[in-house]
């Protein structure tokens, strides 16, 4: 059975061309662009909310996609058990919406960090199957607000729940901190409390191609399908 | 007309005397606003064009010229590919961060204005010394400016150049340079297609901001002007011009629009009179249909520089498409005008005609200057002292100067990766993108050596040219065409106009050897602070391809054991003028010897080596020697823990500078067919050593590995901060 999936677009998302190829790429099943105004999803295995600065982040991150006309679709989408996957952008917008606990703010040293960073994975799912524990991951970020922040009581909960999905780490040759942006216990993804839902902040999507400088990325979408 | 209004609006009053004879009339405020912003050196190059005319815009790959908002060259099947640089100075100094950030704005609406999908960014920048508090401010300011634009609207930055220099004290220089894909039979023009089509105004409302920026970016600063010129700078929102090129992007494809034009510099009113003279037609605008985000008279209307805005032209018939597609991306759009046979400007507010101008007296009247201008005298040569230098200090010296350091602070402040299509990054000799669905790539990259163009104009751009080129060589991009940026102080001092020319010239002289014609370009003159004029920047954006991306070079060792080989030709330490600045043996201008005559036939015959052998796969990493010679060559080329250990006759060579200059690294058993391949050609190398694990040695005497690299990587931040 092929691997049905889409993509959300919000005036501003800028990832949107670069998921729709990660996902023809490597799923070869049928793949939907899917505006904002939209008020119907088509049933797919997989939809993800891209990165980008959808309404120019003006208001906060994600706040105002979290009340675009598709978003109840999408909260059905992730009611019915069916993946959602939010990159950068996509996360925060995850966050607003309420599907993810926490909070993305700004980075560290307040400065934009566009780079290549190194990540594991913490927290066995179905979005990192195919990951080996303490296998690294080299995956660019590019993010303002990619600090991920919560209370005390919400990351126990994470970690008692083991949704934390990926945390930021250091390889041998690296300059760069082993938490990148500052996030609490250096958290890089995490999902809700049945797994279905994953956000991110580095994008896979620029790491799988035989050009790109990693290929490391493919491993969500192949884990997702094994 | 009295006097000092006309002096306030940058026109002399010999200019006016020619406008006031051939209308035979007095003239409203509004036609004056006018020729302020179209007889100003921004806009007609009134000092310039004598000169830009004699350089070589065409060749057999070229599809568009200078004279368009880009340059375009063919890259076979229906690629096409748009670029241009564009500075921002004044304004960046002004509010680097809103100054800078438009820059990038403005050059990008220029881009998607022929139809092209912009792909990548790249940035010249340029600031006084770092240890005023001003200089980080504005470097600060500025990066955060270009980052914040170009990320939001999803372009990636894949190179440029940063260089700090006290000759840029009071007048920092931003270049934007943008670069993109467009299908050969999509191209769009500013031309006008037919009597009768309907002006439209695409994109965000017209405001104060930017009144007369034009004009002020034709003028020499004194430093109390800062805080007054403010309010001229312009104001971005990249949320808009994303929402802008998506709409503007989709009409073109959806074959709705007959031209188009960006709302640039000078404006509604520049924008107009280009299409008007393009098209040899007249257009008729009404200027209460100007959506506006605030009550503007009609003065204020024709000259403000408000971001985010398009004029196009479209048939009758499709208004009610084009409206419906660009309320979809919630774009204002509001039909202005039309297109007349009257071949005259036409502007009207509150039913009354405020500008009535033939296109003739505005456009090809303007006025073209030809000033006086001195050729510098020959230099005599002299011997250095280098006795007294110890190769421990010549490396210090280098890794506290920040225009030799790792600049990762700046270009990790941008976003390089999206759009998924980057093959190089900032931090390498040329930053390289893939054409989407294709094989092919692009390479590009920005430089300009100013120290030896004011030593020697004419050559020294040759060797600002001959930089890009290598930069290009290096990753295996054949070089193609030329975009170029003219950064110079007041040409109405001949000293400088005379490294105008002559830079000009070298320019042409080198274009035509390496057959790279420059396609688009733009000039920023009085770059100046009270009487204190900037060194000769002229900068260069060369472009070229490979189409083929499994060949591309990079700049990074692979593997320890390689060998390390030198191709090119060593110029004496005497005439290595960032040797002698850097390591502080020269100071002043008048100290310096003349440089050496740079052969571009040498250039090119050690450029087609290095593809060759690229394409031979013989080639496992490259970079071009430059400013502070092979040993800042291998810092660049570190890679993981890998070192190098070399051996050279004298450790100065390692800091010269070079023609046609390249490090490249070659596995031991390659080395006989790449040395006799070399020999072949009749080019000479040289053997200097070989890639070692976590090392640094230079004739047998060995330096920390881990203290040097730790400051290259990490001392820019340390010292900026």
């Amino acid at each position: 059975m092929s691997f049905k999936s889409a993509v959300i677009t919000f005036p501003g998302s800028n990832c949107d061309r670069d998921a729709l190829c990660y996902l023809k790429d490597l799923t070869k099943g049928e793949v939907h662009n899917i505006w904002h105004e939209e008020t119907s999803l088509p049933k797919v295995d997989l939809v993800i909310l891209p990165g980008g600065f959808s309404f120019g982040d003006y208001l906060r991150s994600g706040a105002m996609a979290s009340k675009s006309k598709i978003i109840d679709e999408v909260v059905k989408h992730a009611n019915d058990n069916r993946y959602l996957l939010g990159i950068c952008n996509g996360f925060q917008i995850l966050t607003e919406i309420g599907l993810l606990e926490g909070a993305l703010i700004r980075n560290k040293k307040l400065k934009f960090l566009g780079k290549n960073c190194f990540i594991k994975k913490k927290f066995k799912n179905n979005f990192n199957l195919s990951i080996k524990d303490n296998q690294i991951l080299q995956i660019p970020i590019a993010h303002n607000e990619g600090n991920f922040y919560c209370d005390i009581e919400t990351l126990n909960l994470l970690k008692n729940n083991e949704q934390i999905a990926f945390e930021y780490c250091k390889d041998e040759f690296s300059n760069t901190e082993e938490n990148i942006n500052g996030s609490i216990e250096a958290i890089a993804g995490i999902t809700n409390k049945k797994k279905n839902v994953l956000g991110m902040m580095p994008h896979p999507e620029r790491a799988y191609s035989d050009f790109h400088q990693s290929q490391d990325g493919r491993l969500i979408i192949e884990s997702l399908i094994s | 007309m009295n006097e000092e209004l006309i002096l306030q609006h940058g026109l002399t009053l010999d200019e006016f005397q020619v406008i006031r004879k051939y209308l035979n009339r007095d003239l409203s405020i509004e036609e004056l606003g006018i020729f302020s912003a179209m007889w100003n050196e921004h806009c007609c190059y009134k000092t310039s064009k004598k000169w830009l005319k004699k350089l070589p815009t065409d060749n057999e790959i070229v599809i568009q010229g200078p004279g368009e908002n880009a340059g375009v060259i063919d890259l076979k099947d229906n690629d096409g590919i748009a670029f241009k640089i564009e500075s921002h100075n004044h304004p960046s100094y002004i509010e680097p961060f809103n100054g800078s950030a438009t820059g990038v704005g403005g050059i990008l609406r220029d881009i998607f204005t022929m139809g092209a999908r912009p792909i990548a960014t790249l940035d010249s920048i340029r600031f006084g010394l770092i240890e005023t508090e001003k200089t980080k401010y504005l470097l600060n300011g500025v990066v955060h400016g270009i980052g914040h634009y170009g990320n939001c609207i999803g372009i990636p930055n894949i190179g440029g150049e940063c260089e700090f220099e006290s000759t840029y004290d009071f007048n920092n220089l931003v270049n934007a340079m943008a670069v993109g894909h467009v299908q050969k039979d999509k191209i769009f023009y500013s031309k006008p297609k037919s009597i009768g089509g309907l002006i439209v105004y695409i994109g965000s409302k017209t405001g104060k901001d930017g009144i007369h920026g034009a004009s002020m970016a034709s003028d020499v600063f004194s430093e109390e002007d800062e805080d007054e010129k403010r309010p001229s700078v312009q104001v971005g929102d990249p949320f808009m011009e994303k929402l802008l090129m998506e709409g503007c992007l989709e009409l073109m494809s959806s074959g709705l629009i007959e031209s188009m034009q960006d709302m640039g510099a000078a404006g509604i009113t520049s924008s107009s009179v280009e299409m008007a003279s393009k098209g040899n037609v007249g257009v008729h605008i009404n200027l209460d249909k100007v959506p506006l985000r605030q009550p503007l008279s009609a003065y204020e209307i024709l000259l403000s520089e408000s971001q985010e805005r398009m004029l196009a032209v479209i048939d009758k018939k499709n208004n009610h498409k084009v409206r419906e597609i660009l309320q979809k991306w919630q774009i204002d759009y509001e039909v202005i005008g039309e297109i007349t046979d009257t071949k005259r400007v036409v502007f009207e507010s509150n039913n009354k005609k405020v500008v009535d101008l033939p296109v003739e007296i505005i456009v090809d009247d303007a006025p073209e200057y030809d000033r006086e201008f001195y050729i510098p005298r020959k230099r005599k040569n002299k011997d250095f002292d280098f006795s007294k230098i110890k190769l421990e200090d010549m490396i210090i010296n280098l890794l506290t100067n920040l225009n030799y350091l790792d600049k990762s602070w700046v270009f990790d402040q941008y976003d390089s990766t999206v759009m998924g299509d980057t093959i190089r990054e900032p931090g390498q000799s040329s930053g390289i993108v893939k054409i989407h669905g294709t094989q092919k790539v692009i390479g590009a990259s920005t430089d300009c050596n100013p120290l030896y163009i004011r030593i020697n104009p004419y050559e020294g751009m040759k060797y600002t040219v001959a930089e890009s080129y290598r930069n290009l060589i290096a990753c295996n991009i054949n070089p193609l065409a030329i975009t170029n940026n003219l950064n110079f102080a007041s040409p109405l001092d001949p000293n400088i106009m005379g490294e105008l020319v002559l830079s000009i010239h070298g320019l042409k002289t080198a274009a035509v050897k390496f057959n790279t014609p420059i396609v688009s370009g733009n000039v920023s003159l009085y770059n100046q602070t009270n009487e204190i004029p900037i060194k000769p920047t002229p900068v260069i954006g060369m472009v070229g391809s490979n189409m083929d991306l499994n060949k591309i070079n990079t700049n990074k060792f692979c593997e320890i054991g390689n060998k390390i080989l030198i191709l090119g030709k060593q110029l004496t330490k005497n005439c290595s003028p960032y040797l002698l600045q850097d390591q502080k043996i020269a100071f002043k201008i008048c100290e310096f010897n003349d440089l050496e005559v740079l052969d571009l036939d040498f250039e090119k015959k050690i450029a087609n080596c290095v593809l060759e052998l690229s394409d031979l796969k013989c080639i496992m990493s490259c970079n071009d020697i430059s400013r502070g010679g092979i040993f800042s060559a291998l810092l660049k080329m570190q890679y993981k823990d890998m070192g190098f250990r070399v051996k050279v006759p004298d450790p100065i060579d390692l800091f010269c500078e070079y023609s046609a200059g390249y490090v490249i690294e070659i596995r031991s058993k390659d080395f006989e067919e790449v040395t006799s391949f070399l020999t072949k050609k009749g080019a000479e190398y040289l053997e200097i050593g070989e890639i070692i694990k976590e090392g640094i040695e230079i004739n047998s005497k060995k330096f920390d590995y881990f203290d040097i690299m730790n400051k290259y990587r990490n001392d820019f931040e340390k010292i900026i901060s």
